[in-house]
């Protein structure tokens, strides 16, 4: 693959120049070239091998303030010379927009070598050594009897190498992998199941956590939820496992994006510098951690990437803009740009000091959320309600677990009734936060 | 965990031209397919033949050519269009519960032959397979898509046309609605399919959607409301089975009527379901979990419920991809499989499965043509088509009234279910039902339940079946593909409803 990536560059700026040839006024063209090895593995044998590589074009015109957009599977120059001819025509038809327009030429520049986003080690796995991981995750997890059926192991793999060409003048390009493991499991008799799984997703091989390490989590927090109760509709605290916070931070991702905030689907629309939550929440976006899923050395405008705090002591400080949406809002890209859209870098919840085990000591009643099913999450509104598994918590021990109860209430009540931010946050995925503790919200179950 | 998303779909009791069951099975010529391949029968065996090379007992080669438009109107301007082409191609081989796949969107012979050989490895015996057979055309000569004025032959200015209709209509609904996006999207998928059982098929399959979604305001509060259409439909759609106006029109005043709705309650109540798109419920809550794989697997709480009652007797459910121009409906499946009307629940007792060829192999269950793929480089699985609770004997007014004080889904967003048969799915209107009638409307919810317990507690079933919006999506192991849903309306004896008062 490597030595193709000359000519992704020069497909992608030849393009850019064939674009202002039909007569656009700037151009935009990225192309993208993946290797993917996917292997599940169940009971001992492998299930399903998937081994492939392909390729994408993706292009933006715009001509008279009027954008338009095209990708293609098909790398045929023929097929991609007629679809800018196309997207400059189609581009014709629109209405133009005062804001559309590329990004200007940024020059700061970010050392892609130093965001650590490639690990040669993954492109050296051989299949045996990979499915091999999947198969020893699997087996170390069904070693424990408690666990009655698998969905199986996965181990998947990625490379990327990506390419941006713009008429500003902007050509960037850099290589990406990911590795990741895991497994899902089930305990308890057929009419009494319970589910879980666990997995660990790195851009280096040797971050990874290991088969044994992922078995066990996998395994524990499955066994956790045998034999639950469904509790009194009530009003409790609510503990968020690291998991959990994961999505809230998602939620909350959706509700600060710039794009979000002129089509006013947020209810944080307008409430830039106000307090929105209490001293405990700070939230950060930062592209530039090393190693880090969410790191990239530019976004799809172009723009490099930053570290931008988007809440700092219960104050929002920053939407999440690409340049459209910073432009209309008179703000500054964040160099958020995913696409056409708005997408998180690192987007995380900053940790607290206290431990996990002291938050719940410190609880007289309530609910620890692990798992949750449904949707259920309204921006416009910041509204939540969720079906909800967890672990009841009485006198600061863990009692019983919970299951088909649903929790809800509103992320703006949620960020102000923050009590307690715990001391460990991981980057599992690109949003992601510790362990929280959410003074009120209403469990419905009998 | 199986996840259905629909873009907030609804579904109103009192629609005119609601999505009533189509009575006529009426088929039509099939759109024009075009090769956009270039691999010959000949070409295509010599593939099948290599994929057996290791001793495969069955392979398969998939090739997918797709084009697809967008327009995307909103702060008053047709703001962005966007074209997109993808091509590709995907080569499986089963080696008895195993499956080897390699795709390319290199069509050039090299490539699929290496993806052959990707797939190959999975059967490692020395010995090769069996020959490839001749190839034999079964492509049909009908279609199930009614498809009067292709989308892929329209004008752009058309599209934008209906674009800007249901914008306007949606602008113009009420004072209170503050921002509105509209969102027209059509695609043209051409597949073939040939395998070392000697199939070789094609499909032209076509699909419009038109959505539009109204952010109301008043008092600095804000809600949304969100409705749309579409199918494996010409642009004919628009005029004579849904127009953009209605579109606009209805998700304004879903948007208008949340401002004034309360929390919803909190707790067990009765739940009485609108009919439509509450078939969610039955996609969640027996659908996911009668797909094949899951009984093979075990991991579904049905695997060993065949012949048994998990039901109430008034509970009858299908699934059926043949019914014309849904958006869940196809010609073949993504196997080749010409698919057919499957019973899975009758009178509450379980009698069937939805098959995929993998799995219908491994457990010599009859094919049901249920295997689907979201694309070319995917695997196929078992999935739902158009999943719907068959229609009672009880008139719609009678169920309401007879509920004294309950909880009423008018519209629902989505839901999610996973094998143990815990499921929910999200209300985004209903009511509070007081003595038999619909009072104050009510905001977001979640429901939840499980699924044997609340399919015993359905006790009374409409005779209204209809069908909900042609705008929903289903998620599996990451794949997505298009469904549609029905049911008439339905009383729950009682479900935990997730307010907040």
């Amino acid at each position: 693959m490597k030595k193709e990536a000359p000519a992704l560059r020069d497909l992608a700026e030849s393009l850019v120049v064939f674009a202002r040839k039909c007569g656009a006024d700037e151009a935009e063209v990225s192309v993208s070239d993946g290797y993917e090895f996917n292997v599940d593995v169940r009971k001992g044998r492998i299930e399903t091998l998937i081994e492939a590589g392909s390729r994408v074009c993706g292009l933006r015109v715009i001509k008279d303030k009027k954008t338009a957009f095209a990708s293609s599977s098909d790398l045929d120059m023929g097929t991609l010379k007629r679809l800018v001819r196309n997207a400059v025509r189609r581009a014709e038809l629109g209405n133009p927009d005062e804001f559309a327009g590329l990004a200007p030429l940024s020059k700061e520049r970010v050392d892609a070598a130093a965001l650590r986003l490639y690990d040669p080690a993954i492109i050296a796995l051989d299949s045996k050594t990979k499915i091999g991981l999947a198969l020893t995750t699997e087996r170390a997890a069904l070693c424990d009897k408690r666990i009655t059926n698998s969905y199986g192991a996965t181990f998947a793999s990625n490379e990327i190498r990506s390419v941006l060409a713009m008429t500003n003048g902007f050509v960037g390009e850099y290589a990406q992998t990911y590795c990741g493991l895991g497994v899902g499991l089930q305990a308890g008799d057929t009419d009494n199941r319970v589910e879980d799984s666990w997995s660990s997703s790195k851009r280096h091989f040797k971050d990874l956590e290991s088969p044994e390490a992922i078995a066990r989590k996998a395994v524990e927090r499955t066994v956790r939820q045998l034999k639950p109760r469904k509790v009194k509709t009530q009003n409790v605290p609510v503990i968020f496992e690291p998991t959990q916070t994961a999505w809230l931070m998602g939620f909350l991702f959706g509700c600060v994006t710039g794009t979000a905030v002129y089509q006013k689907a947020t209810f944080l629309e307008g409430k830039l510098g106000q307090r929105i939550g209490n001293r405990l929440v700070t939230v950060v976006d930062n592209g530039l951690i090393p190693g880090e899923l969410g790191s990239h050395p530019f976004d799809s405008d172009g723009l490099p990437s930053r570290r931008t705090v988007v809440v700092e002591r219960g104050v929002l400080k920053n939407y999440l803009c690409n340049h459209y949406a910073a432009r209309k809002l008179r703000l500054e890209s964040t160099g958020n740009a995913d696409g056409n859209g708005v997408g998180p870098n690192n987007f995380y919840l900053e940790p607290g000091t206290v431990t996990p085990k002291d938050i719940v000591a410190g609880t007289k009643k309530g609910l620890i959320l692990i798992r949750t099913l449904g949707h259920g999450l309204n921006s416009v509104t910041g509204d939540i309600s969720r079906g909800a598994f967890g672990l009841w918590v009485e006198d600061g021990e863990i009692a019983y677990p919970v299951s088909e109860v649903t929790i809800s209430g509103n992320l703006g009540k949620i960020l102000e009734g923050i009590e307690a931010v715990g001391n460990d946050l991981e980057f599992h995925s690109p949003v992601t936060g510790p362990t929280v503790k959410v003074a009120e919200m209403t469990v419905a179950g009998e | 965990m199986h996840d259905k998303k629909l873009p907030r779909p609804t579904t109103k009791r009192d629609s005119p031209n609601g999505n009533a069951v189509p009575l006529g099975r009426s088929l039509n010529s099939p759109l024009p397919y075009v090769d956009h391949f270039g691999l010959s029968p000949a070409d295509l065996r010599g593939v099948l033949q290599l994929a057996l090379a290791s001793g495969g007992d069955f392979a398969e080669v998939f090739m997918e050519y797709r084009t697809y438009d967008f327009i995307n109107m909103e702060e008053d301007i047709i703001k962005e269009t966007a074209e997109a082409v993808s091509i590709g191609l995907g080569v499986r081989v089963i080696h008895g519960d195993r499956t080897g796949f390699g795709y390319t969107n290199d069509l050039s012979l090299d490539k699929v032959r290496k993806a052959a050989q990707t797939a190959a490895a999975i059967a490692r015996s020395k010995a090769a397979g069996a020959p490839a057979p001749v190839l034999r055309d079964r492509t049909r000569t009908s279609s199930r898509y009614i498809v009067r004025r292709p989308a892929h032959r329209a004008s752009l200015r058309a599209k934008m046309a209906l674009v800007r209709e249901a914008y306007a209509a949606a602008q113009g609904f009420d004072k209170r609605i503050a921002k509105v996006k509209a969102h027209y999207s059509d695609s043209l998928k051409h597949i073939c399919i040939a395998n070392s059982e000697g199939l070789l098929v094609r499909d032209t399959r076509p699909m419009v959607k038109l959505v539009c979604v109204a952010i109301s305001e008043k008092d600095g509060k804000r809600e949304s409301g969100y409705w749309g259409g579409g199918g494996r439909v010409g642009m004919e759609y628009f005029r004579d089975v849904l127009t953009p106006r209605r579109i606009g029109e209805e998700a304004a005043r879903e948007a208008v009527l949340l401002l004034g709705a309360a929390n919803a309650p909190a707790g067990e109540m009765p739940i009485v379901l609108a009919p439509g798109h509450s078939g969610v419920l039955i996609h969640e809550a027996v659908g996911h979990l009668l797909e094949a794989d899951f009984s093979r697997k075990k991991t579904s709480v049905f695997w060993n419920k065949m012949g048994k009652r998990v039901g109430s007797p008034l509970v009858t459910i299908y699934d059926d991809p043949t019914i014309p121009s849904f958006r869940g409906s196809y010609n073949i499946d993504d196997e080749g499989t010409t698919p057919r009307k499957t019973l899975l629940i009758e009178k509450g007792v379980v009698r069937g499965l939805l098959q995929d060829k993998l799995s219908s192999r491994l457990m010599r269950g009859r094919l049901t043509g249920h295997g689907r793929r979201q694309d070319y480089s995917c695997a196929p699985i078992p999935r739902m088509a158009n999943t719907y609770i068959a229609a009672g004997d009880d008139a719609p007014e009678d169920i309401l009234r007879s509920v004294k004080k309950g909880f009423y889904v008018a519209s629902l967003s989505g839901g999610q279910v996973e094998d143990s048969g815990k499921f929910t799915f999200s209300v985004s209107l209903g009511y509070l039902i007081e003595d038999g009638k619909l009072t104050a409307p009510v905001k977001q919810a979640t429901l939840i339940g499980t699924n044997i317990d609340i399919l015993n507690k359905i006790d009374r079933v409409g005779s209204d079946l209809e069908f909900g919006l042609q705008t929903g999506t289903c998620s599996k192991e990451g794949q997505d593909v298009p469904v549609t849903d029905g049911c008439p309306t339905l009383r729950i004896e009682k479900m935990t409803v997730g307010g907040t008062s």
